[in-house]
């Protein structure tokens, strides 16, 4: 099957699906939306979202167009350790919540640089904001590519084509459906992308004659024999414990900067909803993810055991292939529209957060008296100027989807992780530490990027470079170590005193942990603050050691 | 003092138990086995397992001690309250 090229036979019939799933995301939006008359309602949906709705639209949001295109891809190239590297990403909003996530939802926080306005001044703020903006736009990008690649590769529309036209029509249903509109239809599109994975992933299975094709996310083990036969190496882990743990610093830290997750935990109608929609999210995205792993398994097998031969380039649409050669055109038609579904929600999820960081922590931060209709109208322009920007980037697409977005975790990681969960937890954080940290540390990582200067990395190993693990191991703790030293040093110069604003800095810390009144012991542990540091330390040095790969 | 040295515990004792759960990976690959389970190897089916049901199992738990320390910061905040009155009057 060499060289085939993935098709359906009836592009008419996946347009008609697709049009028909548009339809559904356009009403839900348009009736979700009629209510949006604040910047409140626009970007947290009025905080009064339900806990299941919330815990599913978490979950679709989190779930990107990488789920049907990129991953299983990876699994086809890495095999078991990005299955592990993948685990993880599950943690993403649990930790959001217990970290910080309900104090910034008592604080009434749009965004998580809008924390970090209150906290570290409108400097530190708007270098976040631009950080995050980047964050957001490589990560719109890499859905405007797989949805334009999608409609390029089954439909036969050619890729340009379908970047502007599909483009349009999504960023057009951002703008007019908000937060309300996006959660809403988060939630739907959770339950697309589950049935659409999940559903169809059994009927492979029963086609290729497993036994537990009844519930295909965890019952493939009568397959595991003739895995091993065929591929013995496929469970290998190879590579070394260092590689496992610098996970943590790039994707585990690296999720909590990310603005579209910690968004959702404001959406909830009270921190008692906020934890419930965590529970939620925790079962939802654990089916999903491991029905991933199923398939990344199944499309392996099949390569292995079948007589089935995925070109490289064709790596990413493993999914639909495995779709297209056991199951009817129609099910690989519905499953165009789940993996449509996941990009969607994505993006939706990206754009909202670039419309919130534009108009709320740069130009509300610049101009603090614009009226609220003002500030609505510029967050409506911001979100369609943010999906025009990812159309025009995505003309000329890197080689890259799924690695793109993960390196923008680590990113995040950098650059806004720390500076929340420090200013969170220690009051002696101060804006001095917080520039230092964002700035240095946010150019260390896109320096030893493979992307700006290919001969300055860490490991020379290209995916664990592109992925951004060696870049984030490396600048993280750097990022956690210049904040609390240089925050610490700040305090103690004089002359520095009339630049930082203590007392309001502390008020804030008391008030969104729920305190009404004002201790000094509370979150200004130096022994906390030094442990930190000796940890970072030490990490930093072993990403600097040689990484053996 | 004591709702705060709980939430401060909590969050951080809760933190570690999640990221040694979603990184049950790392710990295998220090201390690998040959070991089978449910007819998978060990070091793939337990990550998967736990990453999903040991992650499910963590945020209930989370959850309601989050839910009960915010309770008594509430507490403590109104028994607060209450003696400034009594100072007051």
């Amino acid at each position: 099957m060499e060289g085939q090229s993935w098709q359906l036979d009836n592009p008419i019939l996946g347009l008609v699906v697709i049009a028909l799933t548009f339809l559904l995301f356009y009403v839900v939006g348009y009736i979700s939306n009629r209510k949006s008359s604040s910047a409140k309602d626009l970007y947290v949906g009025g905080a009064n979202v339900g806990a299941i709705t919330n815990g599913l639209a978490m979950a679709a949001t989190y779930m990107s167009l990488a789920t049907f295109l990129g991953i299983t891809a990876l699994i086809l190239q890495l095999q078991v350790p990005f299955i592990m590297l993948w685990i993880q990403l599950i943690l993403a909003i649990p930790l959001i919540t217990i970290i910080y996530g309900t104090s910034l939802r008592r604080m009434g926080a749009f965004s998580p640089t809008h924390f970090i306005r209150d906290r570290y001044g409108v400097t530190a703020s708007i270098i976040a904001a631009l950080f995050m903006i980047l964050v957001s736009i490589m990560y719109a990008l890499g859905q405007m590519i797989g949805i334009a690649v999608t409609f390029e590769t089954l439909l036969g529309i050619p890729y340009v084509t379908g970047l502007f036209i599909f483009g349009f029509i999504i960023v057009g249903y951002i703008t007019i459906g908000g937060m309300a509109g996006a959660t809403n239809n988060a939630a739907i599109q959770m339950v697309i992308i589950a049935l659409m994975f999940i559903l169809p992933l059994g009927a492979i299975m029963k086609a290729i004659g497993a036994e537990g094709w009844y519930f295909p996310p965890l019952l493939y083990a009568d397959m595991v024999p003739a895995m091993l036969e065929s591929l013995p190496t496929f469970f290998d882990y190879q590579f070394s414990p260092k590689w496992y743990f610098s996970i943590i610093p790039a994707l585990t830290i690296g999720a909590l900067g990310l603005p579209h997750l910690a968004m959702r935990v404001y959406t909830a109608s009270s921190l008692k909803s906020a934890r419930s929609a965590m529970v939620w999210f925790a079962f939802i995205l654990g089916l999903v993810f491991s029905a991933t792993y199923a398939m990344g398994f199944v499309g392996v097998f099949a390569t292995a055991t079948q007589g089935i031969t995925i070109s490289e380039a064709d790596a990413d649409k493993l999914t639909i292939i495995l779709n297209l050669v056991y199951n009817p055109e129609w099910v690989t038609a519905l499953v165009i529209a789940g993996a449509i579904s996941a990009g969607l929600s994505t993006l939706s999820g990206n754009l909202l957060a670039i419309g919130a960081l534009i108009s709320q922590d740069i130009i509300a931060t610049l101009k603090p008296n614009i009226s609220q209709r003002v500030s609505l109208r510029i967050g409506f322009v911001a979100i369609f100027l943010g999906g025009i920007a990812s159309i025009l980037l995505a003309i000329e697409p890197p080689a890259f989807l799924v690695v793109s977005i993960l390196w923008a975790f680590g990113l995040a990681g950098v650059t806004n992780a720390p500076l929340i969960i420090v200013g969170v937890w220690w009051k002696e954080a101060n804006k001095f530490g917080a520039i230092a940290a964002s700035v240095v540390g946010g150019i260390i990582y896109i320096v030893v990027s493979p992307f700006v200067f290919p001969s300055i990395v860490l490991t020379g190993h290209s995916v664990t470079d592109g992925m951004g693990l060696s870049g984030a191991m490396l600048a993280v703790p750097i990022s956690f170590i210049l904040l609390i030293v240089v925050s610490y040093i700040t305090n103690r110069i004089p002359g520095l005193a009339s630049k930082l604003t203590k007392q309001s800095d502390i008020e804030l810390i008391e008030r969104i942990h729920g305190w009404t009144d004002i201790k000094s012991y509370r979150y200004n542990s130096t022994i906390g603050a030094g442990i930190t540091v000796l940890i970072s330390a030490g990490v930093a040095i072993w990403a600097l050691m040689p990484w053996g790969m | 003092m004591k709702a705060y040295k709980k939430e401060v515990q909590f969050t951080i004792w809760m933190t570690l138990a999640f990221i040694l759960v979603g990184n049950v990976g790392l710990i295998f690959s220090i201390f690998p086995t040959d070991a089978m389970i449910f007819g998978f190897p060990a070091m793939y089916i337990v990550p998967i397992l736990m990453g999903w049901f040991g992650v499910f199992i963590l945020t209930l738990v989370a959850g309601k001690i989050g839910n009960r320390i915010d309770d008594e910061i509430d507490r403590e905040n109104e028994s607060l309250s209450e003696s400034d009155e009594v100072k007051g009057v």
